[in-house]
């Protein structure tokens, strides 16, 4: 294909909007948004690139292992977050009670362990839904 | 180490199945290590279950309760350890054990390559992660949550087989099934439009004082929760999907879903009925009339249905839908009998119909035939696998030294106990028929000359786990005991309330 302009735009706003995406997955405890809002932004970037580059180049950028591992450990992420409250002797998920520094309410260091198990949310939901958009472009 | 371990055993018994089938994905070329990791995990979970239940049992009546992310009861979610709770456990981790070990021996043959075994395993433990939050939670959207973890679950195992017909029965018992949660959701939404709390005890005593400001919208409820967890549990008219999806579903997953997947939805009913409404407001709104009858139809026309099948996997399966009228019909007699009967029965029920599925699935496996016709004198080419589908099926039908027959008996007392002659003469009817449509089985097994064929029995995991279940199905109708009395605290438990 030689669609020029429309490559030549997305290697300029692709690179953003996937940072956008991380900017909402970090900013989701203090923001509209969150982690599946922002997930979905970073798999956007990528389903993008792959419907305008080509599935292969997306592929490439993206091989099944590394989807498969970032989907698998992003879901246990979360849950050895929550075992930090375990570990300190306190219930499972806790935050606060387990001595986590909670920060100045209202900015980027707030919430404590959310934003962290934001991260893996996001990063699940970002890699559950590029593996959806290969395995419906390549089911013929 | 241990008393962090022991003071966080309900969340880990949930959690350990969930983490293990989250990393199983990336070991898929490992599949030795993907099957002992299994094992162990559910090994595990009976240690578990078998401990919250002594814990249980030996603390009279007080439940364990634990806080998540340590936020207490209305604002918070709550785990609540009750005797139903650890009943319902200990019967998960009794029946999922014995199956993960028949998977290991069989689900080559069943499924395909290492992919789809690594995948198979990995819906497996969400299900049963799932099954266990339902059976320890104590807040009605974690009951909405869980269900739909095990529903999709059901979905990816009825699918595990590549097969047409597999895709079809999945797609129908989605559509069906999302449909039931629907109704579940809309059901939980007006309790708390009602009430204003999730939490099961905060719903139940606001509903107690203020349920007759908005009658109808608690009536909405009633009848929504009934007819969502109706379809996902098959009962009689919306059963529909239940037949297809289990009769092509691989046999572990088949034994799986029939015999625990269907009981999950059934324990959130009770749940939802006893622990939320109430059993006055129940009988305010002559909840339990329509559950004794839907039982009894649902007995009589399952069996009957079951009765015309000629494929195996398939009588097994309206099989199911007959044993949950039984179910359900306990659920309306609102007595501690009827009730602890009930829930006998379903778990006997969970352990049998599993062993049902899995030695047919042995038989289907090594005959390649699924008429029943098929299967003359496969007894003495493969005795132990008849004769653990010979033991189920004495259980099933409620012969005396099964496990069956304890259940069904507390059933027929509690039916008395309520001057319900009518349900009395069903469940014998029942048993008749469950007698009919299963003795042709094991006659044609036995008494009927057999091809010159080598059939030989499967190998030694499937053996073993066909071996352990009818010791259960044994164990449990000659000393039914703790399970019994965990059975009947958890009924005079429900029946307390309010």
């Amino acid at each position: 294909m030689k669609d020029f302009i429309l490559k030549r735009m997305a290697s300029i706003i692709l690179p953003f909007i996937c940072i956008y995406g991380f900017y909402v997955i970090f900013h989701g405890h203090i923001s509209p948004g969150g982690s599946f809002a922002g997930g979905i932004i970073v798999g956007l970037s990528f389903i993008a690139f792959s419907t305008i580059y080509g599935t292969e180049k997306g592929r490439k950028k993206l091989p099944e292992k590394v989807l498969v591992w970032t989907e698998s450990y992003g879901t246990l992420w979360y849950g050895i977050m929550g075992m930090v409250g375990i570990i300190k002797g306190v219930p499972f998920l806790t935050n606060k009670l387990a001595g986590v520094n909670l920060g100045v309410p209202g900015t980027l260091n707030s919430g404590g362990l959310i934003s962290f198990i934001g991260f893996g949310v996001g990063i699940r939901v970002a890699s559950t839904m590029i593996t959806l958009f290969f395995t419906m472009m390549e089911e013929e | 180490m241990t008393a962090a371990i022991t003071a966080n055993l309900p969340v880990f018994i949930i959690i350990a199945p969930l983490f293990v089938a989250f990393v199983l994905p990336t070991l898929a070329q490992r599949m030795r290590l993907v099957e002992n990791l299994v094992i162990s995990v559910e090994a595990l979970m009976l240690f578990g279950a078998c401990y919250l239940a002594s814990i249980v049992l030996f603390q009279k009546g007080i439940p364990i309760i634990y806080q998540m992310g340590g936020w207490s009861a209305p604002w918070g979610i709550e785990l609540k350890v009750g005797s139903l709770g650890a009943f319902f456990l200990l019967v998960i981790a009794i029946v999922s054990l014995p199956i993960a070990l028949f998977a290991r021996g069989n689900l080559t043959f069943e499924v395909g390559g290492k992919e789809r075994r690594a995948r198979f395993y990995v819906l497996y433990l969400l299900l049963v992660g799932a099954l266990a939050g339902m059976a320890l939670t104590n807040d009605l959207f974690n009951v909405y949550v869980l269900v739909e973890v095990a529903t999709l679950s059901c979905c990816g195992l009825v699918s595990a087989r590549n097969h047409p017909r597999a895709a079809k029965a999945t797609f129908t018992y989605l559509i069906l099934a999302t449909l039931g949660s629907c109704l579940v959701m809309g059901g939980i939404g007006f309790i708390y439009i009602v009430t204003g709390h999730l939490n099961m005890g905060f719903a139940s005593q606001e509903l107690g004082r203020i349920w007759q400001n908005n009658p109808r919208v608690v009536w909405m409820a009633f009848s929504f929760m009934l007819v969502g967890f109706g379809v996902k549990s098959a009962l009689f008219p919306l059963h529909v999907w239940l037949p297809d999806a289990h009769s092509v579903a691989p046999s572990p997953a088949s034994a799986i879903l029939s015999g625990l997947a269907v009981k999950g939805y059934l324990i959130c009913l009770l749940k939802v009925l006893y622990n939320v409404f109430g059993h006055t407001l129940m009988q305010t709104y002559s909840v339990h009339k329509v559950l004794v009858l839907v039982g009894m139809v649902a007995i009589i026309a399952g069996s009957i249905s079951a009765l015309t099948q000629d494929d195996l996997k398939r009588r097994l399966a309206f099989s199911t839908v007959a044993q949950v009228g039984y179910i359900f019909l306990g659920f309306g007699l609102l007595n501690t009998k009827g009730l602890a009967g009930t829930l006998f029965y379903l778990a006997s029920h969970a352990v049998i119909k599993s062993t049902l599925f899995l030695s047919a699935g042995a038989m289907l496996a090594v005959t390649g035939k699924k008429n029943i016709k098929d299967l003359s004198g496969i007894g003495r080419k493969m005795p132990v696998t008849t004769a653990a589908f010979t033991v189920s099926s004495l259980g099933l039908i409620g012969i005396p030294l099964f496990s069956g027959f304890v259940g069904k008996w507390h059933l027929l007392l509690g039916s008395f106990e309520s001057d319900n002659i009518l349900s009395v003469a069903v469940i014998i009817a029942g048993s008749v028929l469950c007698a009919a449509y299963l003795f042709p089985i094991i006659r044609i097994a036995y008494f009927e000359s057999a091809p010159e064929k080598d059939w030989k029995d499967p190998n030694v995991p499937q053996k073993l786990a066909l071996i352990l279940l009818s010791i259960v199905i044994v164990v449990l109708g000659v000393v039914p005991g703790s399970l019994l009395e965990l059975a009947g605290r958890a009924a005079a438990e429900l029946l307390v309330l309010q």
